[in-house]
């Protein structure tokens, strides 16, 4: 099981679009294969610099910041599939 | 309209630094006397004082510049100086951690001193600085 942390603030319009467009990447993978969480930095600011995050949003898979901005949905979906296939093989 | 003696008075800064921020194109006077000293308005004031309140919360003067324009912009909404200030809490929290490191490496160094009536060259504080040195090096040599 992947574990994405989308880390954003509440009320950023800009942020909510383009974070549905990339839960639905991981949904369409399955949610038992791609836990998703929505993470408000604002209330979670320690976790966000235990991971590195500088900028929001940001995406943390698997507890390492891996986009420090929302990629596109084929980016997101190429990472994850990525991760998957190397679950799989390990 | 007032001098920039007295815009500086009224602010709780010096001249030198109004004239610094003029400098750094953060602030103008509203026109120039005869005989061409600055006269400043109430929006002088405010800048100023917006200028102070900013770099108190942290903030560089570059990202004031990007502060000032973002509230001088049509475009921009309140949402995009959110994410400047959350941004710069974020810079501000990861060096508080890193201070806290340090810190916490000072305490390490300053608990292995039992002894403080021993010669410089015993001292074991700077004994494990300079072996912490040494094994840096070896370490950067591989």
């Amino acid at each position: 099981m992947i574990k994405v942390d989308v880390f954003s603030s509440p009320g950023c319009g800009k942020c909510g679009q383009a974070r549905t467009m990339l839960k639905a990447v991981a949904e369409e993978l399955g949610a038992d294969k791609v836990q998703w969480r929505d993470v408000n930095i604002l209330e979670e600011m320690d976790y966000a610099v235990d991971l590195g995050v500088m900028v929001s949003p940001s995406i943390a898979i698997d507890g390492e910041l891996v986009f420090a901005s929302l990629p596109s949905a084929g980016k997101l979906r190429a990472e994850l599939e990525k991760r998957l296939q190397q679950g799989h093989a390990a | 309209m007032r001098t920039i003696g007295k815009l500086a008075t009224e602010t709780d800064v010096t001249t030198d630094t109004v004239r610094y921020y003029e400098k750094e194109g953060l602030l103008a006077p509203a026109t120039k006397t005869v005989a061409g000293y600055r006269l400043y308005d109430e929006d002088a004031v405010r800048r100023l004082r917006f200028i102070r309140q900013a770099q108190q919360c942290g903030f560089s003067l570059s990202e004031i510049r990007e502060l000032l324009t973002l509230k001088n912009s049509d475009a921009a909404c309140c949402r995009d100086v959110k994410s400047v200030a959350i941004a710069k809490k974020l810079q501000l929290e990861h060096k508080i951690r890193a201070l806290q490191t340090m810190s916490g490496a000072l305490s390490g160094l300053i608990a292995i001193c039992d002894d403080e009536t021993r010669p410089l060259d015993e001292c074991p504080i700077l004994g494990a600085l300079e072996n912490s040195m040494a094994r840096q090096s070896k370490g950067g040599k591989r």
